[in-house]
This record gives structure tokens, C-alpha cells and sequence, in this order.
């Protein structure tokens, strides 16, 4: 018989490396035609990093998405970057394209200052503008302040800088410490169906809500969630490595199961509110925590389907049956 | 004169058999008279890209354009005139002294330029944490993924043949395969003298005190399996030499920066000398996160002076690379009548395979994390990383953070359930809010925990389902 | 062997090794870099081209075989003035990730539609059980298919 049930789980995730440095740096550079490009040594790894980048480059400029060409991951062109790695391109290499692009944003400040009879701190970017604080009305083009700047002025509009998580180091004896600057917080809730004579588990639905601070671009955070819980649902069910003596015995795509267009449930994406002022614009990070709660919310669920707590990944069909005649002998001896 | 024409054609005729008939022809005899690739040069944007303000738009991908068209150039998709094919092959035993390495005979193999074994490598260590792997075993191979030789062909296959002509002679040593085993005194060791690698201690008020001082305790033992990253671009690498000694090198790893310096130190030369580019990505998800193969590409291509890519194949993949750490965890956690956490003892064990790798973050952020999202006065997590003869584990999405949430929401489920309280509601209970301190005494902030709770009980209407 | 196709809807051949799958002749024979090398033995997917009407892993498929037949392969998809319909949805919804699977995803998805131009979830997603993507969970995959096929539908209308 099919039995239904939900199992919630709720996690927590930092923000980039334990305690170990992992810096980034960026270099910004405005064009005389107001567009932009960003130089990166992160890699695009498909999360849509670049894009992201690109969104917080634009932001710091006034500028659209589209008006920042990002140009990454080459030694010799691109400035360091720790990499693609512990959800920290958004929060890292996000905090130092903010500030190289002040950077260059402060040089237009100047030259646009005079022209505006202000001061430079009186001013804000805002739809491809510099513009008055206060009196929007007074403003001018970017592009028109990038070319003065440049061309008259003799000041092209530049900005490199870096960030690094401000950490304290952990204690040898007692591990207290400050190892990360921030972290995000997630709940995931499953809905499942446990066949009760072959262990057979059905995901009906998984709800995800997660913490990622300003969700800079909510699309990119969704496929992220997406994404995470489908290697979640792989690693609740379905994947293991089998070993026999030190030999890998499934090392190819026939033998060693993970999630196909059929196995995902439905999922729905919800995003709290919440902005982290240490961050871009708010922004946290989104990548490995999104794959984090996925199996326990799993296991709740199976457990509230059939009462059975599952000690060992994966809950394949053999071994949630096993579980699952395991408890009915024990019934049946308590009844007896 | 008609001798000398036959046997000209004998000898093409050889040459055809012995090398051309397995090498591709890359000269299609039908040039295409029209477009073979058609695609829109000027699209309109989307309006989520020309919008300001930039932050918080769907702003769709330039680079998903180029995916759904396939002009996505991974390392695969490029070619350079002269290239060769670089094959590795691993080792025959889980654990084994390589006592030699002939590849005299493979050197003779159609299509074969350059082999190379770990004995030619100038630096034959690496490691993000403990440089306590080789780029090809030498002289002991510490699992089966591990590569002791590699060929450049001019075609893969000539490389794949060329491989089975190389000679290893190996002496079997004794093996461990299980983590607790390997915790053991007298175990096979697979480094040194103990198998314990790497350990993290956690410990905050006195979880003893907390326990006894518990209304309820509850233990359990959670266990996690090897998992594999499955990216489905195979890791990829295209070295490439100059006159100038400057050597450039595509390469799927996600961190070029540090992947530099790696390769700078295995190959002992200037950083500035190396050129190294990290092309579009097919996937990483942690398991390209460090040098693989790069350094004996390059290597190859210095010997051969020729550009050399390397491929792994979905075997590879999966021996070779990186893999999820298993997690064995001891649970013991204490509570008060209202279900509030009191005291959490946990201990971890990690199956850290045959070398560290990233082993040292996922300790340590599995440790830090084991506890949970939750306010509790008495911790102590103690945390073991033993080497094992299998596959070498290393980053995977989450560092350790999967496995030991798995352990301790199961736990809080199993709790709720004894005490008869809302799952939903003893993690509200017990949950992080702003300025909450973390197991490490790190006081907390921008915490959304509870919110997250809440939108997701709200949006899957867990209460009706509760009643 | 001289092997020739039509490979959309261009006459082409090679003269390739008897043992070249079709996957190798499209890429390195015709440089139609498309269609990808994910496992080589048809489990992943990502070699997905059309012959003669079926979706078939390349990769399985002897270029011997192909002989005489229509195939498509993604670099078919689109015009010099837009994309189709399935590559625009892709886009907008950001359906792709690290791309690797996107070709062929995308071919699986046109057979589908082209016999079916109005699929139920389901079919989208039984028709894409052979594409693995490990990436995206699927979810924004189906979402650009179902919309891809109104969006056929609609044009179909309009003519």
C-alpha cells in the first residue's frame, strides 16, 4: 500500500572559507559610452555567476545588466580570485566589484561635480545618470561625464579593489572563534509516498524556502534551489559508490543512479526577505546551501509515511523495505 | 618502373593500415556550398537586462544564449593544429609499491610522441590543505584511481593501445577500506603511521553537565555514502608550450588563481610563465576545484613540444576525481520536558579517502555545523578524518554540510516524535534568531531561520496536514 | 568509408574510419562541436542528435548507419534572424546552467515537439528521462518546453 507523508528540515551555511582567507579582487573600467566591463578571475562554473556579477557591477554604476561585459578567468588578464568555490563568489567577489566600481564611480564624481556646480559627495548614479542628491532635476549622462572625464580631463574611470571575509581563528582546544562572516538559512518540506511492500519511495513535492540575503538576481537563486534539491533527492535515494576490495564496481551513468527528468517532484520556491548590509546590496549567497536539507527532509518524511528512521544513505527501495519488515517483526513481537 | 610504383603503393598501404585507417581524416570531401552554422547575429535584449536598477532583475544569461545554440566552446570543442591525445593509466591495486614502470614498448606504438611517468615530475605533490598527493603515483599508488603513467598519441585511441603496452611491476601492500578500521592501531596505514589525518574539536559549556541534567536523551548513529559530483562535462585540460617557454593551459578547474600557483610549484616554474585559462565550466559542484591532470598535460606537451588535451572519460571521472566524504556520526543529545535542546554530543567520522584534498574545510565546516540551527548551551563535537584506500574525497556542495544535517534533523524528528511536539514547532523552539551564538560562540546575525520555517509551513499549508 | 548525410539540411560527407560514430564525424569530421562527448555509451545524453525523424545517442551510432539519412543537431535550430522557439524559452527562463546537457536537451525536446506540439508535464518529462542534467533539477527545462510548445502552437495559428 502507498503511504503519505511529510517531513520538514530546517539548516544553516556559511559564507566562504573557514577562517582561511579567500580573497577576491576586481577590476572596473567605464567606457566613454557609459558601458562597462568587469575583469573577474572567478570561472564561470554555470551557476550564472558572471551574470550576477555583472548585476552587482551595474548597480554601483547606475547602469543595466546588459551594459557590463564581463571578461573572467584568465591569469593573464584578470585579477585574483579564490575561485568557484564555498558559495562565495556572490558574497566575496560581489563585496570587491562593489567597491572597484566605486572606485571608478568616485573619479566620475569629480569630473561631474564641476560641471554640476556641487560637490563630488553630493552626488548618486541612478538610469545611466550622475545626478543631485536630493534635486534629480540637476543631472547629466554618464557616458557625457565618462568622455570629459577621460578625454578633457585626462582621468579615465578605473577601479580595482578586493574584499576578505573578516574572520577571527578558532581556538585549538575549543574551536570558538568567528570562522565565517555570515551565513544563510534555509527550510526545506517533502511530500512523499512510501510503497509499503517494495520500499519504493515517491517525492510528490518539496517546498524550499531559502535565506540568501538580496536575491540579486531571483531567476539565477531559483535554478540554484532547483538544482540543489535534485542533487539532494539523488543523494537521499539513489547514489552511492560501491566499492569491492578498493574497486569502484559502478563507476559509469548505467550503474550509478542519479535524478532524471522523471525522479524530481514538483518544487516550489519561496525566498525570505532579508538583506545582510555586510554583502552586496544585501546579498549573501545561494549555491551549496540549496542541496543541504533536501535529504533530511526526505527522511522525516519516509518516517512520517511508515515510521521508519533511516540511519543509512540511500534510502533505496531494498533498504527502506528492510526498514520497514524490521518494524513489522517488532510489532508483531510487542503484540505477541 | 613498375616495381618501384607497387611498391610505393605497398608501402601507402601499410602506413594506411598502421596508423591512417584509426586516424580521422579531417577533410570532409563535401564542403558545405551554404551556411553549416546559422544563427542571429542582433537579438533584442531582454527587457530584465536594459532595466535599472540592475540588482534584484531576471536578467537572462548571454552565455545561456550560447548554450542553447551550442557555440559554448568547452575545452572539448577546441582544437589546435598538431594536437595530441593524452591518456593516463591507474593503478592495478588499492594500495601498492610501484617497484618499476617500463613504457619502452608503449614509446613504440603507432601515433605515440611522449610518455610520462611521476618520476619526471619536478615537484610530485599536491594538495589545497597537505600537498600529500601525487600527480602520478610514484613511488607507492594509495587507490585505484590513482594514475602512474600517462601517453600523448596523436589520436585517443593509439593512446588508449598504447597504455595496455606499458609495463608496471607493483608490490601489493596491505589495504584498508573501512573508516573505523582504519582508526584502528594495528590497521594497514595508508600515509605515515596513523590514518588519522585531520581532527576538529567544538566545544562549548559542559555537554556532560547537560546531558546529565537532561529529562530525555537521545542516540543514534547516522551514516552517509561516497557520493559523485557528476559533472557532465568530464574534467578537460589543453596545454599548450611557446619559444618563450611560457606555457598556456585551458582548463575546467573553477579556481585559476590558486591553480596556478599549484601548477607553478609542481612544474617549479615562475607563476609568470604559466598562462592558465578556466573556460567555460561543464559543471564543478566542488569536484574541480583543484589541479587534476593539468600538470601531466603540460608536462606531455613540453616533452612532445606539441599542444596536448587530455579528457577524462566517465570512468575517470568517477575513480579519479574527488568524491563525497562518507560521514559516520554519533548522535547524543539531551532535552528538557518542552523538547529544548540541553546538551549535543557528537562525534564524527569521516572517510577521507586515500588523500586530503579539501578534506581539512569539510572537517571543519561538517564540525561546525553538526550541531545544527539551534540555541544549545552544551556542545562538544570531536571530528576524525581518516585515510582510507579508496577514492580520494574532497569538495562536494556543502562541505559535510548534507551529511550532518541529514543526522540532526533526523534527530530532531525523532524527538518531537518521543515528546509529542510539532516538528514545526521545536525547531522554533529551539532555532537560531538574530544574535544567537553559534556552537564557536560567534554571535549571529542576519538570521532568517525562523522566517524560512514559517514561508515554507506556509506554503505547503503544514498545519491543515498536522491536524 | 565515405559516409554522406544531410545534416540540416545541408548535403555533407566524410571519409571516415569504419568505427567513427556519427557524434565523432559531426564533430570532428564536419566541425559541428554541438553535440557532446558526456559518456560515451548513451546513458548521459548529451550527444542527442535527430536521424531521420528519431532522437538517437550519437554517440552509439556509427556514422555507417547515418548514411543516406536527415539528421539535425543543434547548430540546425535557429535562423540568421531568431532563434527557435525552444533556444528563445531556454533563454528566458534560464533553463540552463553550465550548458553541457543543453544541446542535447534541446534536440530531445524539438523531437518531442515536432510530434507532439502539445505535451502534458509528464510527456516532457518521459521525453527528457534519456537527457541528464545535473545542474538544474529539470524544473526551468520543462517550464521552457511547455512554453516553447504554445509558442509553436501560437505561431502555427498565425500562418
Amino acid at each position: 500500500m502507498k503511504k503519505r507523508g511529510r517531513g520538514m528540515a530546517c539548516m544553516w551555511y556559511p559564507i566562504g572559507f573557514t577562517v582561511a582567507a579567500n580573497p577576491s579582487a576586481a577590476t572596473v573600467k567605464v567606457n566613454t559610452d557609459g558601458t562597462a566591463t568587469l575583469l573577474t578571475g572567478t570561472v564561470e562554473t554555470g551557476q550564472g555567476a558572471l551574470t550576477v556579477l555583472a548585476q552587482i557591477a551595474a548597480e554601483t554604476l547606475g547602469l543595466a545588466t546588459d551594459d557590463v561585459h564581463v571578461v573572467s578567468g584568465d591569469t593573464d588578464v584578470t585579477p585574483m580570485d579564490t575561485g568557484a568555490i564555498a558559495s562565495r563568489t556572490t558574497y566575496v567577489t560581489g563585496n570587491a566589484i562593489v567597491r572597484a566600481a566605486e572606485k571608478a564611480r568616485d573619479i566620475l564624481f569629480e569630473a561631474a561635480a564641476p560641471l554640476l556646480n556641487v560637490k563630488p559627495e553630493q552626488l548618486e548614479v541612478r538610469d545611466r545618470r550622475i545626478q543631485v542628491l536630493g534635486f534629480p532635476a540637476r543631472s547629466i549622462a554618464i557616458d557625457k561625464v565618462v568622455h570629459h572625464s577621460e578625454t578633457v580631463l585626462g582621468n579615465p574611470a578605473i577601479g580595482s579593489a578586493s574584499y576578505n571575509p573578516p574572520t577571527v581563528d578558532m581556538d585549538p582546544e575549543t574551536g570558538q572563534g568567528k570562522p565565517f562572516n555570515t551565513y544563510v538559512y534555509a527550510t526545506q518540506i517533502a511530500d512523499v509516498e512510501v510503497d509499503d511492500e517494495t520500499g519504493e519511495v515517491e517525492i510528490l513535492k518539496i517546498v524550499a524556502v531559502h535565506d540568501c540575503g538580496t536575491p540579486i538576481n531571483p531567476m539565477l537563486v531559483e535554478g540554484q534551489i532547483q538544482g540543489g534539491i535534485s542533487m539532494g533527492v539523488g543523494f537521499a535515494l539513489q547514489e552511492e559508490i560501491l566499492f569491492e576490495e578498493g574497486r569502484q564496481i559502478n563507476p559509469n551513468l548505467t550503474n550509478y543512479i542519479m535524478p532524471t527528468s522523471l525522479d524530481m517532484p514538483e518544487i516550489e520556491v519561496g525566498l525570505v526577505d532579508n538583506y545582510d548590509p555586510t554583502g552586496p546590496f544585501g546579498a549573501k549567497g545561494a549555491g551549496e546551501p540549496t542541496a543541504v536539507p533536501t535529504a533530511a527532509c526526505i527522511m522525516n518524511a519516509i518516517y512520517d509515511a511508515v515510521g521508519v528512521r533511516i540511519t543509512a544513505l540511500p534510502a533505496t527501495a531494498e533498504r527502506v523495505l528492510a526498514a520497514i519488515n524490521e518494524k513489522r517483526a517488532e510489532d508483531q513481537a510487542v503484540a505477541a | 618502373m613498375a616495381t618501384r610504383v607497387k611498391d610505393v603503393q605497398t608501402n601507402v598501404e601499410d602506413l594506411v593500415t598502421a596508423r591512417e585507417t584509426r586516424a580521422p581524416s579531417r577533410q570532409p570531401l563535401a564542403v558545405p556550398i551554404d551556411q553549416p552554422v546559422t544563427f542571429p547575429l542582433e537579438l533584442p535584449e531582454s527587457e530584465a537586462r536594459l532595466r535599472t536598477p540592475a540588482v534584484g532583475q531576471r536578467a537572462t544569461r548571454p552565455d545561456g544564449r550560447l548554450h542553447g545554440l551550442g557555440q559554448t566552446q568547452y575545452i572539448d570543442d577546441i582544437t589546435f593544429p598538431h594536437m595530441l591525445h593524452a591518456k593516463i593509466l591507474r593503478s592495478e591495486y588499492a594500495h601498492a609499491r610501484i617497484v618499476s614502470i617500463d613504457t619502452s614498448e608503449a614509446e613504440k606504438m603507432p601515433g605515440v610522441i611522449a610518455t610520462l611517468t611521476g618520476a619526471e615530475v619536478p615537484e610530485n605533490s599536491f594538495g589545497p590543505t597537505y600537498q600529500d598527493q601525487p600527480i602520478l603515483a610514484y613511488p607507492i599508488a594509495r587507490h585505484r584511481g590513482d594514475g602512474v603513467a600517462a601517453v600523448a598519441a596523436t589520436t585517443e585511441q593509439f593512446a588508449l593501445d598504447a597504455l595496455e603496452k606499458i609495463k608496471v611491476e607493483y608490490e601489493p601492500l596491505p589495504a584498508v577500506y573501512d573508516p573505523l578500521e582504519a582508526l584502528e592501531e594495528d590497521s594497514p596505514k595508508v600515509h605515515g603511521d596513523t590514518n588519522i589525518y585531520t581532527s576538529k574539536v567544538i566545544k562549548k559549556g559542559d555537554v556532560e553537565a547537560g546531558l546529565a541534567a537532561s529529562e530525555h536523551v537521545f542516540e543514534r548513529r547516522f551514516s552517509t555514502q561516497m557520493v559523485e559530483h557528476v559533472p557532465l562535462e568530464p574534467h578537460a585540460t589543453i596545454a599548450s608550450w611557446d619559444g618563450n617557454g611560457r606555457v598556456s593551459i585551458w582548463s575546467s578547474l573553477g579556481r585559476i588563481t590558486l591553480g596556478r600557483e599549484d601548477l607553478a610549484r609542481t612544474l617549479q616554474m615562475p607563476q609568470s610563465r604559466i598562462r592558465l585559462i578556466g573556460t567555460v565550466v561543464g559543471g564543478n559542484f566542488g569536484g574541480k576545484n583543484e589541479i587534476t591532470n593539468e600538470p601531466i598535460v603540460a608536462l606531455l606537451s613540453k616533452k612532445s613540444r606539441r599542444p596536448v588535451k587530455a579528457i577524462y572519460s566517465r570512468g575517470d571521472e568517477f575513480v579519479s576525481s574527488t568524491i563525497r566524504h562518507p560521514f559516520i556520526m554519533d548522535y547524543t543529545t539531551g532535552v528538557d520536558s518542552e523538547g529544548r535542546i540541553l546538551a549535543r554530543k557528537i562525534r564524527l567520522v569521516l572517510d577521507g579517502g586515500a588523500y586530503c584534498s579539501w578534506t581539512g574545510t569539510t572537517i571543519g565546516k561538517g564540525s561546525i555545523l553538526a550541531p545544527g540551527p539551534y540555541n544549545i548551551d552544551n556542545v562538544l563535537v570531536e571530528a576524525y578524518a581518516v585515510y582510507t584506500n579508496k577514492t580520494t574525497t574532497g569538495a562536494m556542495r556543502g562541505f559535510g554540510a548534507p551529511q550532518v544535517c541529514f543526522a540532526y534533523e533526523s534527530q530532531m524528528d525523532d524527538i518531537a516524535d518521543a515528546l509529542g511536539i510539532d516538528p514545526l514547532e521545536i525547531r522554533l523552539r529551539n532555532g537560531f534568531s538574530e544574535n544567537s551564538l553559534s556552537p564557536t560562540g560567534q554571535s549571529l546575525q542576519s538570521v532568517a531561520l525562523k522566517e524560512s520555517l514559517t514561508q515554507a509551513a506556509d506554503r505547503f499549508r503544514w498545519k491543515e496536514w498536522q491536524a | 568509408m565515405l559516409v554522406e548525410l544531410t545534416v540540416n539540411g545541408e548535403s555533407r560527407s566524410a571519409n571516415v574510419p569504419p568505427e567513427t560514430t556519427l557524434l565523432k564525424m559531426l564533430r570532428e569530421h564536419l566541425d559541428l562541436t554541438g553535440a557532446k562527448l558526456g559518456c560515451d555509451v548513451g546513458d548521459c545524453g548529451t550527444c542527442t542528435v535527430i536521424v531521420d525523424g528519431v532522437s538517437v545517442n550519437s554517440c552509439l551510432m556509427l556514422a555507417g548507419r547515418a548514411d543516406g539519412c536527415d539528421v539535425t543537431t543543434i547548430e540546425g535550430l535557429a535562423t540568421a534572424d531568431e532563434l527557435h522557439p525552444l533556444q528563445q524559452k531556454f533563454e528566458e527562463h534560464g533553463a540552463l546552467q553550465c550548458g553541457f546537457c543543453g544541446p542535447g536537451m534541446l534536440i530531445s525536446a524539438k523531437n518531442l515537439l515536432d510530434n507532439n506540439p502539445d505535451p502534458s508535464v509528464f510527456e516532457v518529462r518521459d521525453a527528457l528521462a534519456g537527457n541528464l542534467c545535473r545542474c538544474t533539477g529539470y524544473t526551468k527545462i520543462i517550464e521552457a518546453v511547455i512554453e516553447a510548445g504554445e509558442m509553436m502552437g501560437q505561431e502555427q495559428a498565425n500562418v
